[in-house]
């Protein structure tokens, strides 16, 4: 009797749990889906229109009669610079003719070097492309010529 | 028919002309119609963009959405029994439907502009420089949204485009026009430029009684050009295209200015 009481103690000695602390955890479960679903469900919604998409734009008479104006302008305004572009290349053109068609008469030679093919000729790297405002250096003054 | 006039009289002397610019370093300056319809459609696109899905960015529960929380200006949510002069609010998101959201960055406070501090607010460069203020023609720094191009002053005191000789009697090596033009402008500006010839191409041409000047192109793309042989020129200068109309005279400008570049 001693013996068994002894032996059964020592039992519950050795199954007693240990608590276990674990940071983070949940205690209680929300919708059930583990984070990982959870994260890609996110990860998806932050992509589809549900939810996110505002109200359509209902535009009274007099407003849609405002909006077509201004495209109108701007449609107008746009095929003005473009006439004007396409106008002054077309004058470029008739400047370099008129110049080739000289050279040719006055000297054939020259005129030979100048219409010889430059075929792989690129723009420069270096030649920057505009931005909205300057770089820190304006020009690169300090160039030195190369050998 | 002028061609074939000038082919038949005595030979004139051949001459390279150099138009040599410096491409604008700035975008051009918006005129008030350019600004009022990037305005207008900006805030078009704004009303009709979808909601910013700050759950995504900030989760939920921490001090980094707490912050950004905190600075949204909040939307007005529908109340029943209330009436709303502006619509009903319908609330998604914490953005009213009907109207763009406006997205509120939280600031940290700066403790002193350290500059290589990467968080650093950033602070444009002026478009404007110290040689628009001098208005220092000789400095390539001016006029950043406009191309500049180089004129000189010849002995009789009017501004030009820098011409040199084409010795069109040399039996052998005879040099081609936009090597002409290249070694004339070093000579006159300078070895330590870079410049680019946009073609062999003279992209036009310059008749007087005495000689024809056949224009060839080029870019600066580094350097500077300093003043050399100041026997035959007395100054230069880089000029905009409405600048160079006033300097020199009509017939002049006329001639030459489809070469120039509009702005």
């Amino acid at each position: 009797m001693l013996a068994s009481a002894a032996s059964r103690k020592n039992a519950l000695k050795v199954v007693q749990p240990s608590l276990n602390f674990v940071r983070g955890k949940r205690t209680k479960s929300k919708g059930g889906l583990n984070p990982q679903a959870q994260r890609i469900i996110t990860q998806l919604s932050v992509m589809s229109a549900s939810r996110k998409q505002p109200k359509l734009l209902k535009l009274s008479r007099e407003d849609l009669i405002k909006h077509d104006m201004i495209q109108a302008c701007w449609a107008q305004y746009q095929r003005e610079l473009r006439e004007k572009r396409t106008n002054l290349l077309k004058l470029q053109y008739e400047n370099i003719e008129e110049a080739m068609n000289l050279l040719e008469q006055v000297d054939p030679e020259l005129y030979e070097m100048a219409n010889a093919e430059e075929s792989g000729k690129r723009v420069p790297l270096e030649l920057r492309v505009p931005t909205q405002y300057p770089p820190n250096n304006v020009w690169y003054y300090d160039y030195k010529k190369k050998d | 028919m002028s061609v074939k006039a000038a082919a038949s009289s005595i030979p004139k002397a051949v001459k390279a002309g150099l138009v040599l610019s410096r491409v604008p370093i700035v975008t051009p300056e918006l005129n008030a119609l350019e600004n009022k319809y990037y305005q207008y459609q900006a805030e078009l696109e704004r009303r009709l963009m979808w909601t910013f899905p700050s759950y995504f960015y900030f989760k939920k529960g921490t001090l980094a959405e707490r912050r950004f929380q905190s600075v949204q200006k909040g939307v007005i949510s529908k109340q029943p029994g209330v009436w709303f002069p502006k619509g009903v609010p319908d609330v998604r998101h914490n953005r009213e439907r009907s109207q763009k959201q406006d997205i509120m960055l939280p600031r940290e406070a700066s403790e002193g502009s350290n500059k290589s501090d990467v968080s650093r607010p950033i602070v444009p460069n002026s478009r404007t420089t110290k040689a628009d203020e001098n208005n220092d023609i000789t400095s390539l720094d001016r006029k950043l949204d406009r191309t500049l191009h180089l004129l000189v002053k010849d002995d009789k005191g009017s501004w030009v485009l820098p011409s040199f000789p084409v010795d069109i009697e040399a039996k052998e090596g005879k040099k081609a026009l936009h090597e002409t033009a290249e070694v004339g402008l070093r000579k006159i500006g300078g070895e330590d430029i870079n410049t680019w010839t946009v073609s062999n191409t003279p992209a036009g041409v310059l008749q007087s009684e005495k000689d024809l000047q056949f224009l060839i192109k080029s870019h600066i793309i580094a350097g500077e050009f300093k003043l050399k042989d100041e026997k035959s020129i007395k100054e230069f200068a880089w000029l905009t295209k409405d600048e160079i109309k006033k300097a020199v005279d009509e017939r002049y400008f006329n001639s030459i200015q489809y070469v120039l570049a509009e702005n």
